[in-house]
């Protein structure tokens, strides 16, 4: 067990704790680039705008995933495998080829304006992309297949003679769904969600191409901070930010229910 | 001990010859069986440290073999020192990673004037010896203490021939304005060219550009947001054009040579008020090649003969004034320093944009998102 530690230390630790000290001595020691965070407005709203798409990407990466998710548990066999084959395939292709891909399909001379232009539904071209509508939907696009997976395993855990025995009972479908099978996927609904919104805060490549330029979040500006203005303070700051961010999320959720059960994706307790 | 140095050292030598092709495989050979030493540790060991080759730092692309041809061979013919590449773009903060860390793997960065200007200071550049590189062979504003400008690239800016056939736009005033000439803009997303094309755009004249008014640019720059669209690589710009998403762009002059092509003339390159800029090589704090070695490659790049072929190859206007003169007819157009452009275009301030680059680029793209 030790040397594991000693490497997890050397290889997480290390360098994590190397952020923490460069946000409090870069350019010079002292809480500087903390204070930066109210002194600035462009700092507030950058962090904003990156909570309120990531936001926006859970729910609707989750709410679709769900229901991809329902629909595989409840496929035949046969072709639960085939939707989990291009569920992997969506999952493996980069996501510098998707951005391009929905350039493509709904850009302003994409497919989908000329296709529309051409049938004469509209005059002038819809902007999709280059806003951030075109990043929302990059990000739902490329997370699905993530919200899918832990949904999944939970929903296979799920003993579906609870739903017979709601119904013969005299319950009505949408009751089952609503207070028997809503509430036994909370988990895999929980460990969704927040692997999505965890996962799109670090989002970078699809905002800076889909965006226009217009959607700034926080990955962008952190790599800027360190490559073109050598802001290392204000870029460890901000890392350091979203590191606690993410731990305070977790600690949140372990109040409620065990993380392992979450991640393990199997019932809770 | 004397002659064992000085046998190390002729050894050395001659493996460096060996390697440039300037000395035989038996004369090598008959050398090291005189000194008593194995051949493979001399070309592995102590030439391979002394470094028989400089590394060039760029960005990627066409610049590999357009370095090559016009600098690489000349200077390996001079020297005998070979070139080798690192393509993996010399952005300010790797730079000032590399040095900080200790572990310096480039000679030569193709970068800008204006990170000379903000490395040099901290110590992350070595200083321009210009007992080697020549001053006069660059513009005289140009030739600084950590950084010499090469070449000359240009913020010019392309339009949309299909959109503004009959009134095509000439300046940077037209560029911004909207109304007059309707459709996408797209600015370039780190601020530079950008800003001082607003300014123009607004009325300031080329020459009292500097120090920039930051607020009158914003305020020029947010006018369009609606209409602007920004990019953050050259190839990011060039596909905003051939697929028609951009009427107009602010581009790299040497882009929009290409894309003029791409396009079959669809897009047109305007050149009147481009923003020269100079792009410079810098040297890394202790790069493994040695200060001499990276000057002798700086000075070949000065040369009139390389200069012509990185505009033949790259598109790169050449810095060197008496390069200025030799630039082929079908080039004029597309070189800003060329007898046709020189008295229309407007010259960057690397020292402005060296001490004030930070705040002006976070301020842009604060404007712009």
């Amino acid at each position: 067990m030790a040397p594991f530690v000693i490497v997890v230390l050397a290889f997480y630790a290390g360098p994590l704790i190397n952020i923490l000290w460069l946000s409090v001595t870069d350019p010079e020691p002292g809480i500087g680039n903390y204070q930066k965070l109210y002194e600035t407005d462009a700092l507030g709203r950058i962090l904003w705008t990156t909570f309120r798409i990531c936001l926006i990407t859970t729910f609707f990466s989750v709410a679709l995933g769900y229901s991809v998710a329902y629909a595989m548990v409840h496929a035949h066999r046969k072709n639960q495998h085939i939707m989990l084959t291009f569920l992997l395939v969506s999952f493996w292709i980069s996501v510098l080829v998707r951005t391009f891909a929905w350039l493509m399909l709904l850009g302003r001379n994409g497919l989908v304006n000329e296709s529309m232009e051409a049938i004469g539904l509209i005059s002038d071209p819809i902007r999709f992309m280059r806003n951030e509508l075109g990043v929302l939907i990059g990000m739902v696009h490329y997370m699905v297949p993530y919200a899918v997976l832990p949904l999944l395993a939970n929903m296979q855990t799920l003993d579906t003679r609870v739903m017979s025995a709601s119904r013969n009972l005299g319950a009505t479908g949408t009751q089952t769904f609503w207070r028997i099978y809503l509430p036994l996927t909370m988990p895999g609904l929980i460990a969704s969600s927040l692997l999505v919104f965890i996962l799109s805060l670090g989002f970078y490549v699809t905002p800076a191409i889909l965006g226009g330029g217009k959607v700034l979040m926080v990955a962008e500006y952190i790599s800027v901070q360190l490559l073109v203005t050598l802001n290392w303070g204000t870029a460890a700051m901000l890392g350091t930010l979203m590191l606690f961010s993410v731990l305070a999320l977790l600690w949140i959720m372990s109040r409620f229910m065990q993380l392992s059960a979450v991640f393990g994706g199997g019932a809770a307790r | 001990m004397q002659d064992k140095q000085f046998m190390k050292e002729t050894l050395v030598e001659s493996a460096h010859a060996y390697k440039a092709g300037r000395m035989d495989r038996r004369t090598f050979l008959a050398l090291c069986g005189m000194a008593g030493v194995a051949t493979s540790s001399v070309i592995a060991g102590d030439a391979k440290a002394a470094a028989d080759h400089v590394v060039m730092w760029n960005w990627g692309g066409q610049s590999v073999e357009c370095h090559g041809s016009a600098i690489g061979d000349a200077f390996t013919a001079e020297t005998g020192l070979g070139v080798k590449y690192d393509t993996s773009g010399p952005l300010e903060g790797k730079i000032r990673e590399m040095v900080d860390s200790g572990n310096v793997t480039a000679d030569v960065a193709d970068a800008d004037l204006f990170n000379a200007v903000s490395l040099g200071p901290t110590g992350h550049l070595e200083p321009i010896d210009y007992s080697i590189v020549s001053k006069e062979k660059t513009l005289p504003q140009y030739a600084l203490e950590y950084g010499v400008s090469i070449i000359l690239y240009g913020y010019a800016f392309v339009y949309d021939t299909e959109v503004y056939g009959d009134n095509p736009p000439k300046d940077w005033k037209d560029f911004f304005d909207t109304a007059n000439f309707p459709g996408t803009r797209a600015l370039y997303k780190w601020a530079n060219g950008s800003l001082e094309g607003a300014l123009m755009a607004d009325g300031v004249a080329g020459d009292d550009l500097y120090p920039l008014d930051m607020e009158r640019a914003l305020n020029k720059v947010k006018s369009i947001k609606d209409d602007s669209i920004y990019w953050g690589s050259g190839s990011e710009v060039h596909s905003m054009c051939v697929n028609g998403e951009a009427s107009m762009a602010i581009i790299w002059q040497n882009r929009g040579r290409n894309i003029e092509t791409d396009t079959e003339g669809r897009y047109k390159l305007v050149n009147n008020q481009a923003m020269a800029m100079p792009g410079a090589y810098i040297v890394p704090k202790g790069n493994p090649a040695g200060r001499d070695a990276v000057m002798r490659y700086i000075a070949t790049a000065q040369e009139v003969p390389a200069q012509l072929e990185i505009l033949n190859c790259l598109g790169m206007t050449p810095s060197n004034p008496a390069a200025f003169g030799e630039i082929p007819e079908d080039q004029q157009p597309y070189a800003i320093t060329s007898a046709m452009n020189i008295d229309k275009i407007v010259y960057n301030d690397p020292v402005w944009w060296g001490e004030n680059g930070s705040e002006a680029v976070n301020a842009f793209l604060d404007a712009i998102s």
